[in-house]
C-alpha cells in the first residue's frame, strides 16, 4: 500500500529530463519517501511494539492515527483562514490558493478523524457515536469545510469565486472556535466532563507517547506532501481557467476583426 | 446610518407592498409547528417539552426563507448594480439588510410564540430572559444570514447553498437559544443568561465582518 | 482484548486507504492537467 504512493510521488522519469509532466519534484519525492518511511515506523511502533493501554486494550493504536488527523486538520483550517486573509488584504493569488489547498486536505483529514474516532468509540464506549463535545465539533468543521468548498469549487469568474470563498475562508477559524465554543458549554453543563478524560492522558508513557510522537512527525510530512501537490495542481487548474480565457477572447477578437473586415468590404467599393 | 435607514425602509416597504412573508413565509412556520405535532405524538407532554428546541428549529427554516426572499428582491433586475452605484456606504446598505431582515424575524417570531402558546399549550414565563433571548439571537441570525446570503446571491445554487452554508455557522445561536429558553420557561433565568451573552458575541462579530466586507462583496461581478 | 483488533486494522485501513487514494488522485490528476500547460508556467521542477 505504502509502496504505491512511492512510484506515484517519484514520477514517470522524463526522457528528455525538462520539465516535468506531473506535480511532482526532486523535494516532494525527497519528501514522500520521508514519509513512507515515516509511516511505516508509524505502523511498527503503533501496531507492534508498542503495549496495550490499561483501560483501552488495544484500541489504543487508533489514537495513534486518530489524535495526529485531528490536530493536522486544524493546523489546515488555520492555514486557509491565514491563506484567505492574505488573499483578501494583499491581493496575492498564491495564497488563495494554499487556502483552497489546505481546506481540502483539512475536509479529507477531518473525514479520517471523525470515522477513526467512531471506531475507536465502538470498542471503548460500546456506541460509533456519543454526543460528546469534540466529536460534535468536529461534525461541524466538517460541514464547515464542505461549505467553503462549496463556494470555492463553483464554476465563476476566477476573480469573483476567489473573493467569495476568502470571505468564507477568514470566517471559518472564527466559526471554528464559535461553535467549539457553544458545543463544549452545552455538553458540559450537562453531563460530567468527557469520557476522553479519563482515556488519552491517563495511562500515556514511554513507548506509547513515542508511537504518537512518530504519529504526529508521519501524519505531518504526509500532510505537508498532500498540500503541496494538491497546491500545485490548484495553480494549475487556475492556469488552465486563464488559458481557456484568453483563447475565447482571442477568438471572439478573430471573429469581431472578420466582420469588421466583411463590413468594410461591403460597403468599401 | 442614514444610508441603513434609507435600505431598510426600501425593504420593508418592498415587503409591505408585496405581503411575500406574510402570505407564504407564516403560514410555513405555522406549518412546520402543526408538522412537528404530526411527528411528536401530542398527547405524551412531549411537544411542551420540547418546545424551545422545536420553536428555534421553525424560526431557523422559516428565517431562511425570509433570507432567501431578501436577496431574491436583489437579484433581480440587475439590482445589486444601482446598489452599488446608488453611491451609499457599502456598511449602510449591510445594516440596512441586517435591520429590515430583523424586523421581519422579530415579527416571525412573535407569532411563532403565540404558536406554541397556544397549540402546544406551552406556558410562557421568565419574560426578562425570552426577550433578551429572542433579540441577539435575530440579531445574530440576522447579521450572519445577511453576511452569507450575499455571498450566495446572484448564484444558481444559491437556494441549496446558502443552508448549507448557513446553518452550521448558525449552530451556536441554536444551542443558546434553545437551552436559554428553556432556562427561562424552566423557571432557571440565571442558567439563560451566560447563552445570551455567547450569542451577543456572534451578533457582534457578525455585525463587524459583515461591516468590513461587504464593499469588497458588492464590488464583484 | 483480541474483540478490539478488528475495530483497530478497520481504523488503520480507512486512513491508509482514504490517504492513498486522495494522493493517488491527486497525482493522476496532476500529471494529466501538467500535460496541457506549457512549462514555463510550472516553476517547480
Amino acid at each position: 500500500m505504502t509502496t504505491q504512493i512511492a512510484s506515484q510521488s517519484r514520477g514517470r522519469p522524463s526522457g528528455a529530463g525538462d520539465a516535468p509532466t506531473s506535480t511532482g519534484s526532486r523535494a516532494t519525492r525527497v519528501l514522500g519517501i520521508l514519509t513512507i518511511v515515516a509511516i511505516a515506523t508509524l505502523a511498527l511502533f503503533g501496531l507492534v511494539l508498542s503495549p496495550a493501554d490499561a483501560n483501552q486494550g488495544d484500541a489504543v493504536r487508533i489514537l495513534y492515527v486518530h489524535v495526529p488527523s485531528a490536530t493536522f486538520a486544524y493546523v489546515g483550517c488555520f492555514l486557509t483562514t491565514l491563506g484567505s486573509a492574505l488573499y483578501l488584504w494583499k491581493r496575492s493569488q498564491w495564497w488563495e490558493l494554499v487556502a483552497y489547498a489546505s481546506a481540502e486536505i483539512a475536509a479529507l483529514f477531518t473525514a479520517v478523524t471523525l470515522a477513526t474516532g467512531m471506531l475507536w468509540g465502538r470498542p471503548t464506549w460500546g456506541v460509533y457515536w456519543v454526543w460528546d463535545a469534540r466529536l460534535t465539533s468536529t461534525a461541524m468543521l466538517l460541514l464547515l469545510l464542505l461549505g467553503y468548498l462549496a463556494v470555492r469549487r463553483l464554476p465563476a469568474e476566477p476573480s469573483v469565486r476567489s473573493k467569495r470563498a476568502a470571505i468564507i475562508g477568514l470566517l471559518l477559524v472564527p466559526n471554528v472556535v464559535i461553535v467549539r465554543q457553544s458545543v463544549q458549554w452545552w455538553r458540559t453543563l450537562h453531563q460530567k466532563p468527557t469520557l476522553f478524560a479519563n482515556g488519552l492522558d491517563s495511562h500515556i508513557e514511554g513507548l506509547m507517547l513515542f508511537a504518537l510522537f512518530v504519529g504526529f512527525v508521519a501524519i505531518g510530512l504526509l500532510f505537508t506532501w498532500l498540500l503541496v501537490h494538491r497546491f500545485r495542481l490548484a495553480w494549475l487548474e487556475e492556469q488552465l481557467d486563464e488559458q481557456g480565457l484568453d483563447l475565447a477572447i482571442a477568438e471572439r477578437r478573430a471573429e469581431a476583426a472578420a466582420e469588421v473586415a466583411a463590413d468594410t468590404g461591403v460597403v468599401a467599393p | 446610518m442614514h444610508d441603513a435607514l434609507l435600505v431598510a425602509g426600501k425593504d420593508l416597504r418592498l415587503e409591505l407592498r408585496s405581503r411575500v412573508a406574510l402570505n407564504q413565509v407564516v403560514p410555513f412556520a405555522l406549518l412546520v409547528l402543526v408538522l412537528f405535532a404530526f411527528a411528536l405524538d401530542p398527547d405524551r407532554g412531549l411537544l411542551e417539552k420540547a418546545t424551545p428546541g422545536l420553536y428555534w428549529v421553525a424560526v431557523l427554516f422559516s428565517g431562511l426563507l425570509a433570507l432567501q426572499r431578501s436577496f431574491a428582491v436583489e437579484a433581480a433586475d440587475g439590482n445589486r448594480d444601482m446598489l452599488r452605484l446608488s453611491g451609499l456606504d457599502p456598511a449602510g446598505i449591510y445594516l440596512g439588510k441586517v435591520l429590515a431582515v430583523s424586523v421581519q424575524l422579530l415579527t416571525l417570531e412573535v407569532l411563532l410564540l403565540v404558536g406554541v402558546a397556544v397549540l402546544y399549550t406551552t406556558h410562557l414565563g421568565g419574560w426578562p430572559l425570552l426577550v433578551a433571548t429572542v433579540l441577539v439571537a435575530t440579531a445574530g441570525i440576522a447579521a450572519a444570514g445577511t453576511l452569507y446570503g450575499v455571498v450566495a446571491a446572484g448564484l444558481r445554487v444559491r437556494e441549496t447553498l446558502l443552508p448549507l452554508l448557513l446553518l452550521p455557522v448558525l449552530a451556536p445561536v441554536l444551542i443558546g437559544s434553545t437551552r436559554a429558553f428553556e432556562a427561562a420557561l424552566g423557571g432557571t433565568p440565571s442558567e439563560g443568561w451566560p447563552w445570551v451573552g455567547l450569542m451577543g458575541v456572534f451578533a457582534v462579530l457578525y455585525v463587524v465582518a459583515g461591516v468590513l466586507g461587504f464593499g469588497p462583496l458588492l464590488e464583484e461581478a | 482484548m483480541s474483540g478490539t483488533w478488528p475495530y483497530v486494522i478497520a481504523a488503520w485501513l480507512v486512513v491508509l486507504g482514504a490517504f492513498l487514494a486522495y494522493a493517488v488522485i491527486t497525482v493522476v490528476r496532476g500529471r494529466s492537467l501538467s500535460r496541457q500547460v506549457p512549462p514555463e508556467r510550472r516553476r517547480w521542477s
